[in-house]
């Protein structure tokens, strides 16, 4: 098995070769000194300086004003499609509800969904798909400086459903379907 | 000779951290920590969790930013990235966290602890405890990047001599970290 020692040098000649520094790897390959790996790694990195900006962590930044969930698709390179298909596969859905699908999770991806209400089917099958916990993601996005104002007109639009229309006209368009629920639109979820 | 002197890379990226804050080039300020914050995030966090409590510090660091806060130059950014680091990974798994107030570090009543951090051992501090001859190795090698044989060039050594100096300062490395 590698060494601890060989581990900590692999990632001190990443860093001084501005390589990424994949810790996650080292920490894997580290198996039971996964711990003492990491607390060397934490403190090297604590007590050396910066590194210069790469072009893809200028472009990071620049996308921290972009939506998390957004942010986590771009990541996976899933066009908003890609990303439709695959929820309706992993929810089990029909061809049919394709279309409610993709506007109900852009409209989550966008802010404009609650994401209290949406089941949680829908954040197991998003987690398999963008490799990570969607949900977590979602909620722990501190609001943005106007984001209180946006989230009381939020509140008052969560008694309409996510494509614009108040409850009862839905509800005068008949009952609320299994993508509706899965999503918590229409006075469900 | 080297012209790497013992302080003179903390001094030059604090120096740049500042031009950057001062010139609001805060987008290439920030990327140029992103590759730190993830690193000590997984570190931290021990897997790969990290990523996420990473960009909740990449958030919170860019809206602070925004917002114009740490322009005053009153703290180096250095020690804000850290603590920030510090109390994001400390919390994350805390009931209600993220809905309680940040702790303002430029608040005075807040600043202690920034005396703690601004004081500790930096690595520039470790190359500068090495004997002079390791030293300059240690600084060619963590601080230009330069590879054993180009360091060799640079200090008119052989190569052979390079590589044990460099075995010594990797095992004195690894005591520093440790303690």
């Amino acid at each position: 098995m590698i060494s601890t020692e060989q581990l900590l040098d692999e990632l001190v000649d990443r860093w001084t070769r501005g390589e990424p520094l994949e810790v996650d790897e080292l920490l894997r390959r580290a198996g039971p000194h996964a711990d003492e790996l990491a607390r060397l790694i934490d403190t090297f990195l604590e007590r050396a300086p910066r590194r210069e900006p790469t072009a893809e962590s200028v472009a990071f930044v620049r996308s921290l004003d972009e939506p998390s969930l957004l942010r986590a698709r771009q990541e996976q390179r899933l066009k908003l499609d890609d990303l439709t298909e695959a929820l309706v596969e992993r929810l089990g859905l029909k061809e049919s509800a394709r279309t409610k699908v993709r506007r109900y999770y852009q409209d989550l991806e966008l802010g404009r969904l609650e994401p209290k209400r949406v089941a949680q089917r829908v954040w197991d099958a998003l987690g398999d798909v963008l490799g990570r916990d969607a949900r977590e993601l979602v909620m722990v996005r501190a609001p943005a400086p106007a984001a209180p104002a946006m989230y009381r007109a939020s509140n008052h639009l969560l008694s309409m459903t996510a494509t614009g229309l108040p409850d009862a006209d839905l509800a005068d368009r008949g009952e609320p379907d299994e993508v509706d629920r899965l999503f918590g639109v229409g006075g469900v979820g | 000779m080297s012209e790497v002197t013992p302080l003179s890379m903390r001094d030059a990226r604090a120096a740049e951290d500042n031009r950057l804050l001062e010139s609001g080039e805060i987008d290439l300020l920030l990327a140029g920590w992103t590759e730190t914050i993830v690193g000590r995030c997984v570190a931290k966090m021990r897997g790969p969790v990290g990523h996420d409590v990473a960009q909740a510090v990449c958030e919170r660091l860019w809206r602070e930013l925004k917002a114009g806060r740490h322009r005053d130059g009153r703290w180096p950014f250095s020690v804000i990235v850290h603590k920030v680091i510090g109390f994001t990974c400390a919390g994350w798994y805390e009931q209600g966290w993220g809905e309680s107030e940040w702790l303002d570090l430029d608040d005075p009543v807040a600043a202690d602890f920034t005396d703690e951090i601004a004081l500790q051992s930096e690595l520039e501090g470790f190359v500068a405890t090495l004997p002079p001859a390791d030293g300059e190795v240690a600084g060619l090698w963590l601080f230009e990047g330069l590879e054993p044989d180009q360091i060799a060039e640079r200090l008119v050594k052989q190569p052979n001599a390079v590589y044990q100096a460099l075995s010594r300062v990797r095992l004195r490395l690894r005591e520093w970290l440790e303690t």
